[in-house]
């Protein structure tokens, strides 16, 4: 599944929440003290936003997340719903609609939107604290423009940072995080958060209230009051405090600070240069030539430019559609309004309605905006090369606006969604369609030789022939609607690596292999926690840091693979870390410590024995533990969510080379086509794609060696061995009138081995129904299959018969 | 390796998970001379630093991380 494949699942997924979160929302305002609605709401909305997460969309994900967090309080009591908040909420959500549509035209976010989206999740932030207590009043973090000391007022917890620093340090970010007291339970570390600021040169931490009495102090209430400084302009900690913002304080220090004993003379107009000049924006040129202001100013202006040579860009390409032309001009209009540059924007307005592409490259061009909003002289040659492509359609979905896009909505795909029941109503009839048709081949067979009708069977035979492709392109429709590639699943690993291994310091790469093996739904679903489980254990007890690491003759950069693939009627997922493997011995004494095992059995375990312990319910190295994969899911839990779905799962391990864990899952009903071969007036069944060949072999040919027989077919040398042995048939293999043994040859891993049998009588498609109950414990037999004529066939498992 | 709770102190190494927060506090509460050792801790989480800030136990060697040392040593704290 790539990337876009994974984009147009989270559009869809989007759309079908807004579509509900908007009937919801209608709802609620008739009935706003409607718990259970109220959750339904929350629900969805918290689901959008993690979705939103999986992305880069912070436009997007700020909005969802104010949303989400004035629903949380409506659904907690804490704030009644009112007219005012439903408004906030649709318009929201109209904007996250808005959003979504973009990213399915141009794959990103029109950074124009960045402002809109602060304000209305600003907006939405007012809504909370409009009638939540005082103590949550959330200051929207405000950026000044340069201060001198005079001009300073310092904050109440100001004097937490001393002068001197404040001194050292001109026109920095003074910050002040208070996390809310629960805020360990959302899983945030206002510690580590607080350790990240960027530019940060001092810390100071205190109790927001006075430390309770030793019993009475509860350590999962956070009880901290973070005050820093920071060099790094108040964007950047905007941005690293996005998921706090109204926890959080920033206050701008004076750029100039009169030199001691002076207080009274501030230094004139020279600002300093500011440290951040070159904020979120590559274009150097613009910046230095920016007009003094703001560094908020000085952002816009970038920005301004750098759309408007965007919009050239755009101008330029030929054969460009009237009614982007029509985008580009409004979007200019736009820029003009925030330029604040009238003259220009009634020259604009003088162009003609349908004015032309060329028409309108010549005015942007003449009317550029420059450094401090003096008429231009550009360089066209600069202008066009400084923009940079790729970001095509961005001016019709920016200038557009709303119009634009109610016009689109006919175009998205429709998808229709059927109840799982129905399909497991239309699989099963299907499969018994198969059975049916089976049946067709013995009725011509008995036309012939019961009845003596030759025609009538040929004809049998041709109908049959049409029947069953029909059944088998029906078959391969149904399985088509529940099969999913696995990458659907994979997909989410990249981030959760990236994520995790940042967290702990280690260098991991992500390898992924087979992502489009299919499995049916039902077993792709579940099999995402315990992939998840197993990669987090990967990465948290396997992959060592990368001292260690290269201590140890590795290549600093740990792998984790996880490789999917089809094997007869299964899917093998192969997890694999080169880390440190399993420690026997630790494992071993682990399992004794906790009484899982007896002591004397713990001994006499073979170190590849010892390993599977940690699959025991209650296993759990407790001194190991950390916040990524000690949360009480132990491997036990991999092992039954795996086994749930009849799947099996396989653990190797050398220790200080890694581990590799197995998953073989089933691909669900699949219609298996298989060989059916007779041994001892039996008939078994073979799956057709283990079978390399069938030969027939003169009795001659075969070489005994004491107990073994082999034969040399191309000459390679094959053993070979009689399927009734392995049955523990009484018969013994028979040769047809010419002396001749029938062997069929099957593969074995990456041997070939040749099973001798009496005879082969042909292929068949079945529905191969896994043994239940006592028989279940027979691996040799893969499973039954009902057969045409009503007999039940048995589906050898060669490899585990051998 | 997380916390190693020895006869006089505690030893944080690595990095301090939220888990450990409750379990340090109840150790710290027993000991008559409660005492930490951080000079192997690369990160505590917030929790467990509130443990700290709040049960004050003594310092045993070097406080490696020089945030931790701010947070830990300073007078007010």
């Amino acid at each position: 599944m790539t990337h876009t494949e994974l984009l147009d699942q989270f559009i869809l997924e989007a759309r079908e929440c807004l579509e509900q979160i908007g009937n919801r929302l209608l709802e609620v305002e008739k009935r706003p003290t409607d718990g259970e609605l109220l959750n339904d709401l929350f629900r969805l909305v918290h689901t959008l936003k993690g979705n939103c997460g999986l992305f880069e969309f912070k436009p997007l994900e700020r909005v969802v997340h104010a949303g989400e967090d004035l629903l949380d309080r409506v659904r907690n009591g804490t704030l009644h719903y009112t007219p005012a908040m439903a408004d906030a909420l649709l318009d929201a959500m109209d904007f996250t609609a808005q959003m979504v549509d973009e990213i399915e035209s141009t794959g990103a976010i029109d950074p124009v939107a960045d402002a809109r989206s602060t304000s209305i999740a600003s907006a939405l932030r007012a809504q909370l604290t409009a009638v939540a207590a005082p103590v949550e009043a959330a200051p929207e973090p405000v950026v000044s423009a340069p201060l001198t000391a005079a001009q300073w007022e310092a904050p109440a917890w100001g004097h937490r940072v001393p002068e001197a620093l404040l001194r050292a340090h001109p026109d920095a970010m003074l910050w002040r995080y208070v996390p809310e007291p629960e805020c360990f339970f959302k899983g945030e570390d206002p510690w580590l958060v607080a350790r990240q600021v960027p530019g940060l040169v001092h810390l100071d931490v205190r109790p927001t209230a006075p430390w309770p009495e030793r019993d009475s102090f509860d350590c999962y209430a956070c009880n901290l009051d973070l005050v820093g400084l920071s060099t790094s302009p108040a964007a950047y900690l905007q941005e690293h405090f996005r998921y706090v913002p109204e926890q959080v304080e920033l206050v701008q220090t004076p750029a100039t600070w009169p030199a001691t004993g002076d207080a009274q003379t501030p230094a004139a107009t020279s600002p300093a240069t500011p440290i951040h000049a070159t904020t979120a924006t590559d274009d150097a040129e613009a910046t230095s030539t920016a007009p003094q202001g703001s560094p908020a100013e000085q952002l816009v202006h970038a920005r301004v430019l750098a759309i408007w040579r965007e919009q050239l860009v755009q101008l330029a390409k030929p054969g460009i559609p009237a009614g982007s032309v029509q985008g580009i001009r409004l979007t200019f209009r736009g820029l003009l309004a925030i330029l604040e540059h009238p003259a220009a924007q009634d020259s604009l307005s003088a162009l003609p309605a349908q004015v032309s592409a060329a028409a309108l490259l010549g005015w942007a061009q003449q009317h550029a905006p420059e450094a401090g909003d003096t008429p231009p002289e550009i360089d066209d040659g600069a202008l066009v090369t400084s923009a940079g492509g790729g970001n095509g359609g961005f001016a019709a979905a920016s200038g557009g606006g709303e119009g634009g896009r109610r016009g689109e909505e006919g175009a998205h795909q429709k998808v229709l969604k059927v109840s799982q029941d129905k399909i497991d109503r239309l699989m099963d009839l299907i499969g018994e369609m198969v059975v049916a048709k089976n049946a067709l081949p013995y009725l011509a067979q008995r036309a012939e030789t019961v009845f003596a009708q030759r025609e009538l069977a040929r004809e049998i035979k041709a109908q049959y022939a049409v029947i069953n492709r029909i059944a088998e392109d029906m078959q391969h429709a149904i399985m088509q609607v529940r099969m999913l590639p696995v990458g659907t699943i994979f997909q989410r690993f990249g981030r959760l690596v990236r994520d995790i291994s940042k967290k702990l310091g280690k260098d991991v790469q992500l390898v992924i292999e087979g992502e489009d093996t299919e499995a049916d739904k039902n077993i792709i679903e579940s099999l995402a926690d315990p992939m998840i489980h197993i990669i987090r254990n990967s990465l948290d007890h396997g992959i060592e840091m990368p001292e260690v690491r290269q201590r140890m003759g590795k290549p600093a950069q740990g792998t984790i693979r996880v490789a999917a693939r089809q094997e007869s009627d299964r899917v093998i997922i192969e997890i694999t870390d080169d880390g440190a493997g399993i420690n026997p011995q630790r494992v071993r004494a682990k399992a004794i410590e906790r009484g899982l095992i007896p002591e004397d059995k713990g001994q006499t375990l073979t170190d590849a024995e010892a390993v599977q312990l940690i699959f025991l319910p209650g296993f759990s190295t407790a001194d190991t533990i950390s916040d990524l994969s000690g949360r009480g899911v132990g491997m036990d839990v991999v092992r039954n969510a795996v086994e749930r779905i009849n799947g099996q799962v396989r653990l190797s391990s050398e220790f200080g080379k890694g581990t590799v864990l197995t998953l073989s899952l089933p691909l669900s009903m699949a219609v298996t086509n298989v060989m059916i071969i007779e041994a001892g007036h039996r008939r078994f069944g073979v799956p057709m794609d283990m079978i390399v060949e069938t030969v027939r072999v003169h009795a001659d040919d075969i070489h005994h060696f004491k107990q073994a027989r082999t034969t040399v077919l191309r000459g390679r040398i094959v053993p070979l061995r009689p399927l009734h042995e392995l049955l523990a048939l009484s018969e013994q293999p028979t040769v047809n009138d010419d002396g001749e043994h029938a062997v069929l040859v099957v593969r074995m891993g990456h041997e070939n081995v040749g099973l001798m049998v009496d005879q082969f009588h042909g292929a068949s498609d079945i529905i191969l129904k896994p043994l239940e109950g006592v028989l279940a414990g027979l691996t040799g037999f893969a499973g039954t299959a009902l057969m045409g004529d009503g007999s039940v066939l048995m589906i050898l498992n060669p490899k585990e018969l051998m | 390796m997380a916390i190693r709770y020895l006869k006089k102190h505690a030893a944080l190494e690595d990095i301090v998970t939220v888990e450990d927060a409750e379990a340090l506090q109840k150790w710290l509460n027993e000991q008559a001379k409660p005492a930490v050792n951080l000079s192997k801790c690369r990160h505590m989480h917030a929790a467990v630093l509130q443990v700290l800030l709040a049960l004050k136990p003594a310092l045993v060697g070097e406080v490696s991380d020089p945030w931790l040392h701010a947070a830990l040593c300073s007078p007010q704290a």
